[in-house]
């Protein structure tokens, strides 16, 4: 696409590549801006559409399935009674 | 995000420290004891990973600055226990070897063709354990920074503090990582035939 403001560009005008304009959208790391001109981009960029789809759909997943929940219920017991302990 | 070296040592009254360690500090026990668990493995190393941590950061209250990103400090803390005391302990081999990393964004096309085959619907399929003992399957360092950005939501200035590492090795791990996932999930795919192609 020969779009002049790609708010990707880096500072030396290098073009990015549709790798590194998914991963900053991946990680979480775009502006506004970068996330309306990627999906713009998505529309005529089939390799970016479904990488985009699969990554997204795996990084919903690692938050679902990979969180844990809660720490044992014991264990903010014995931390506050360690520190009770050396400091008194 | 401040952490301890650049910030000057505060000054603190025991009752101060308190509130900072009870409605700063503990309020992210669970993602700790998450990290931690997730690092070790071992629900037990886990818990002593927390302890230790918790305590060192009370130890350590005053170079920490109230209000600043307490997780951040956290998480940095316990990775640090982490890799010095129980990794030691446990022997490790050495790191692994990030030389062909640094050089993946000249090689797009490349990267394409080796980027697992793993679709959506396989993804969806995976409703047991299978995503959770591919992460944990990772090496740490790859685990870690999957933990980070995508359970924790940090941002790249705060892993890379975490982590000592410049933002750039942080991009390119992640995305080294996501790779490596992908592919440990495509085996599962093959093995459970999700994938009819
Ligand atoms: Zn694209």
């Amino acid at each position: 696409m020969n779009n002049p403001t790609n708010p990707f560009a880096k500072p030396d005008q290098q073009k990015p590549t549709c790798m590194e304009m998914l991963q900053t959208i991946l990680d979480g790391q775009a502006t506004e801006e970068q996330r309306k001109y990627f999906k713009m981009h998505m529309d005529h960029c089939m390799p970016c559409y479904k990488s985009y789809d699969l990554d997204m759909s795996l990084k919903q997943l690692v938050q679902s399935k990979c969180c844990g929940g809660a720490a044992p219920s014991d264990l903010i017991e014995k931390i506050k009674q360690q520190i009770e302990q050396k400091s008194s | 995000m401040e952490l301890e070296e650049e910030v000057p040592k505060q000054n603190y009254s025991e009752k101060e420290k308190g509130e900072i360690f009870n409605q700063e500090f503990l309020p992210h026990i669970n993602s700790m004891y998450n990290f931690g668990y997730r690092l070790t493995l071992d629900r037990d190393d886990a818990k002593d990973l927390v302890q230790d941590t918790y305590l060192k950061a009370y130890r350590f209250v005053e170079s920490f600055q109230k209000g600043t990103n307490a997780k951040a400090w956290l998480f940095r803390i316990l990775k640090n226990s982490f890799i010095n005391d129980y990794r030691k302990k446990s022997k490790e081999p050495a790191k692994v070897d990030y030389q062909e990393v640094e050089t993946y964004y000249n090689s797009e096309e490349v990267d394409r063709q080796i980027t697992p085959d793993l679709r959506v619907e396989s993804l969806k399929d995976m409703i047991g354990d299978e995503i959770s003992n591919a992460l944990n399957s990772l090496d740490v360092d790859f685990k870690t920074v999957i933990i980070l950005c995508d359970l924790e939501g940090f941002k790249y200035e705060e892993m890379a503090k975490i982590l000592d590492i410049p933002i750039g090795t942080v991009r390119s791990r992640l995305h080294r990582a996501r790779n490596l996932l992908k592919e440990k999930l495509s085996e599962y795919a093959k093995s459970m035939g999700y994938n009819k192609a």
